[in-house]
């Protein structure tokens, strides 16, 4: 039985903005757990509620009920914290502070013993490349910077784990493929990592598992494989000597070419469309198998959700 | 580019100089100034002291430096009707401030036209509440005597201060030296008495501001004993040469003096031609 | 209590590093030099102006500097999003409001002892003595300032930086008033007006009670007693207000 290293379950909470303004349920129940050495990604639309899990579990907002547990800790405790690094969603500016200031800062907010202190805090910077930018302000540093500090102040406690909100927003390619590199490093070493993401490419890329976040609950749970797998696969195939508007089998989507026509279908439509192409004489082109994406499983929650 | 920096000079030049025109011409425009409306504005000690948020001294010397600058300059003497207001007012938010009774009762002492007696109230009233809020201080005391003795020719109101500074702990000689002097009624106390006085008194004067309150009244005398000479001088100068005197120039020329009259400090007397009387050009800093 | 030092130098550090302190403190000394002007202008003695001026200015930069710089340090860090990254970490939420807050008072302490400085070798020019009276009205001045700070912590935890630093300055203004204005109303008729000015006089403390200036000017003599109950008054409120600080953002969500 692995590890839990992250459980909540059941949360539940509503925002109550003002006076005049009606209050605005958030997390509708949420539940899911995170193995220990796994890479979890957190996946939903803006507003499905990704970061108020995040602060619930970091303990910045208070869930109106439900449980959450840290690394088999309540996740209020101070035990629990030092076992967590975090990451907010876009790099917050000390900009009168130096890298390596900050770090320290940090470090000394993590209770890291003074002697260690430098060391660790070298490690990290060189960890996070940013071993040559650590003495100068915070202010001048570009976006990737400040996203790779944050990191290192991430991993500055030696976390088991790594609670990371939107990692890779507002970076570019090679931003990207640098903090990607960091979390498997990270992960490589045996570190918990759970991070959210509506960029669906990361995630698939990096995820071991996946939960999919819409309107405040968990619709689904799963590895990519599985959660891909079990809806239907579909095939698109082409053809050329009948029009796709004369045939009876269900398309679900079809376009005429210059000579040839192009459908799509479900599997299980596949055989029967086969059969009726052969039964009117058409010449097959070509026939693909097409994994259903992540985004169609986004796309087929969100669809039930009313935004 | 330079042509724009150039326009954009010229464009704020003309503006200014509209607004600086503007700002003349209003200064122009006589305004009434009834020293009534002014006073109405002043708010109560107890509105001044909150209004100062725990800073009632600071008020007291913002008023007392606007009152000197305010009476320095040369206006009609209906100023003076209000003065004991303000001064019991500065005197309100700070009981203390020594100077404003002394330096308030002074001013209030040069006025010379309206009602004398009244006016001598109005000091004396002064100078008693500086009594009793400084309990301590012989010097306000004997300021009192002196004022009220040289300006207004009182000897039993300049006995009664004499007596009170003397009653005062560490109070100097002098002043009880003095006490004798007004006490004996059929003694005439003459200028050069007040001279041989404050020469005596600022030498043996023990700090710097005592010293230069006695070169004060030291200078004063001297100035109204050379007053008398000089005026006489001027005025025998008037009947021979049928208008008053210019300069110093013209008296030595006519035989009636040797060389130019100084004061105290070495700065000369002038002349106020208008009504051929002698000006003296005092400053403290000097002394 | 590491995590509590760590707060307040990183706030010090902070304010340090910030231009507008800069600005601050110019205007003060400016304003403590310029006393030469004034004491050109009067008749009698100059150094109760310079000293009446010098520990106005004290108290009103003092107040200007608590009153800004606990919009920069405090409030912006908790509308921003750095308060997350600290909080996320092993930190207690009373932890962080008090090193904020005292990250704000040795700042406003930093300034004063500058201003003290400077007063002092003023004085030291006008009358060619050291005034020790002045170090004293200093520290009194600081008290009140202590305070002030603690209105300014829970302000910034409650509501808008802004709006925060305006309640600060109207609790100043009315803690320097709500004692005269209440000796005042003592004898008016209207018991309604008697008795919202009871509550504000009670409610908001009497900043008047660490106003030593009058003795320092005077040099009158000045009762312990007085001066170490302000030193008492001046702790008890400090910590009602942070109490409450504390308490009202231990239960907000940070959004």
């Amino acid at each position: 039985m692995a590890d839990i290293q992250l459980s909540v379950e059941d949360l539940r909470k509503t925002f109550h903005p003002g006076l005049f303004e009606s209050p605005i349920e958030v997390l509708k129940g949420l539940s899911f757990d995170v193995r220990r050495a796994e890479i979890f990604g957190f996946l939903g639309p803006n507003g499905a509620g990704k970061t108020t899990t995040i602060k619930a579990i970091t303990e910045l907002i208070y869930p109106d009920s439900g449980s959450i547990s840290v690394c088999g800790l309540p996740h209020t405790s101070l035990e629990a914290k030092r076992k967590i690094g975090f990451m907010t969603e876009s790099p917050y500016v000390y900009s009168h502070l130096t890298g390596r200031e900050f770090l320290r800062f940090c470090a000394e907010l993590l209770g890291v013993v003074r002697s260690q202190q430098e060391d660790r805090i070298s490690r990290v910077l060189d960890d996070v490349g940013m071993a040559a930018s650590g003495d100068r302000k915070m202010g001048a540093y570009s976006k990737g910077m400040l996203q790779r500090v944050a990191f290192g102040q991430a991993l500055l406690g030696d976390p088991e784990l790594l609670i990371l909100d939107e990692p890779m927003s507002g970076l570019d390619p090679i931003g990207r493929r640098d903090v990607r590199d960091m979390i498997l490093r990270q992960a490589a070493a045996g570190v918990t990592v759970f991070f959210s993401s509506h960029i669906i490419p990361d995630v698939e890329a990096l995820c071991d598992r996946v939960a999919i976040v819409v309107d405040g609950r968990v619709r689904a749970v799963g590895t990519v494989r599985d959660l891909v797998s079990r809806e239907a696969d579909r095939y698109e195939v082409t053809f050329a000597g009948v029009s796709p508007e004369e045939l009876s089998t269900r398309l679900l989507a079809h376009h005429v070419g210059s000579g040839e026509a192009w459908v799509r279908v479900s599997s299980e439509d596949r055989d029967a469309l086969i059969r009726e192409l052969a039964d009117r004489g058409a010449r097959l082109v070509s026939m693909n198998p097409m994994r259903a994406t992540l985004e169609d499983l986004l796309m087929t929650h969100s669809e039930g959700v009313d935004r | 580019m330079r042509a724009r920096t150039l326009v954009s000079l010229v464009v704020v030049g003309a503006l200014l100089a509209v607004a600086v025109a503007a700002e003349v011409e209003l200064g122009k425009i006589p305004r009434e100034d009834p020293l009534g409306r002014e006073l109405l504005y002043l708010p109560s000690p107890e509105m001044l002291k909150i209004m100062s948020l725990g800073n009632p001294g600071l008020a007291a010397d913002i008023l007392y430096l606007w009152s000197i600058q305010y009476y320095s300059g040369f206006k009609p003497d209906e100023r003076f009707l209000y003065l004991e207001t303000i001064y019991n007012l500065i005197t309100d938010l700070d009981p203390l401030y020594f100077d404003v009774y002394r330096i308030g009762a002074l001013i209030m002492g040069i006025q010379t036209g309206g009602d004398q007696a009244q006016l001598k109230k109005s000091v004396r009233r002064l100078f008693d509440k500086g009594l009793e809020n400084l309990p301590e201080s012989w010097q306000l005391a004997e300021a009192a005597a002196w004022d009220l003795f040289m300006r207004f020719q009182d000897q039993e109101a300049a006995l009664h201060y004499a007596e009170i500074a003397a009653a005062r702990p560490d109070a100097s000689g002098r002043i009880k030296r003095m006490v004798g002097v007004w006490r004996d009624k059929g003694r005439v106390w003459t200028i050069d008495d007040s001279i041989e006085y404050w020469k005596r008194a600022a030498d043996d004067a023990e700090d710097e501001y005592d010293r230069t309150m006695c070169a004060s009244h030291l200078y004063d005398a001297l100035v109204a004993r050379d007053r008398n000479t000089l005026e006489a001088v001027l005025a025998t100068y008037s009947e021979r040469h049928g208008s008053c005197a210019e300069s110093w120039g013209e008296l030595i020329e006519a035989g009636l003096i040797r060389e130019v009259p100084l004061d105290l400090v070495g700065k000369p007397y002038g002349i106020e031609s208008s009504d051929c009387t002698i000006v003296a050009f005092k400053k403290i800093r000097d002394l | 209590m590491r995590a509590i030092r760590a707060i307040a130098v990183n706030t010090f550090r902070e304010a340090i590093r910030d231009r507008i302190l800069y600005l601050f403190i110019g205007f003060a000394i400016v304003m403590v030099i310029s006393t030469k002007l004034f004491g050109m202008l009067t008749v009698g003695d100059e150094a109760k102006i310079v000293k009446d001026i010098g520990l106005a200015a004290m108290q009103f930069f003092s107040m200007l500097i608590a009153v800004m710089m606990s919009m920069l340090l405090i409030s912006r860090e908790v509308d921003n999003r750095t308060v997350f990254n600290i909080l996320a970490k092993p930190v207690r939420r009373w932890q962080f409001v008090l090193g904020k807050y005292l990250g704000l008072v040795a700042i406003v302490a930093a300034n004063l002892l500058l201003i003290t400085l400077v007063l002092v070798v003023m004085v030291l020019i006008y009358t060619g003595q050291f005034d020790p009276m002045l170090v004293f009205a200093a520290a009194m001045t600081m008290l009140e300032m202590s305070v002030l700070a603690a209105f300014a912590t829970l302000f910034a935890v409650l509501t808008r930086p802004i709006l925060g630093s305006l309640m600060t300055l109207a609790m100043f203004v009315v803690g320097h008033m709500s004692a005269d204005l209440w000796m005042l109303t003592r004898q008016l008729p209207g018991t309604f007006t008697r008795a919202v000015i009871a509550t504000v006089y009670y409610l908001v403390p009497n900043l008047e009670r660490f106003n030593f200036r009058t003795e320092v000017v005077h040099d009158l003599p000045i009762p312990p007693a007085a001066v170490g109950w302000a030193v008492v008054y001046a702790s008890a409120c400090v910590g009602v207000l942070l109490f409450l600080a504390a308490l009202r953002f231990q239960t907000k969500d940070l959004k």
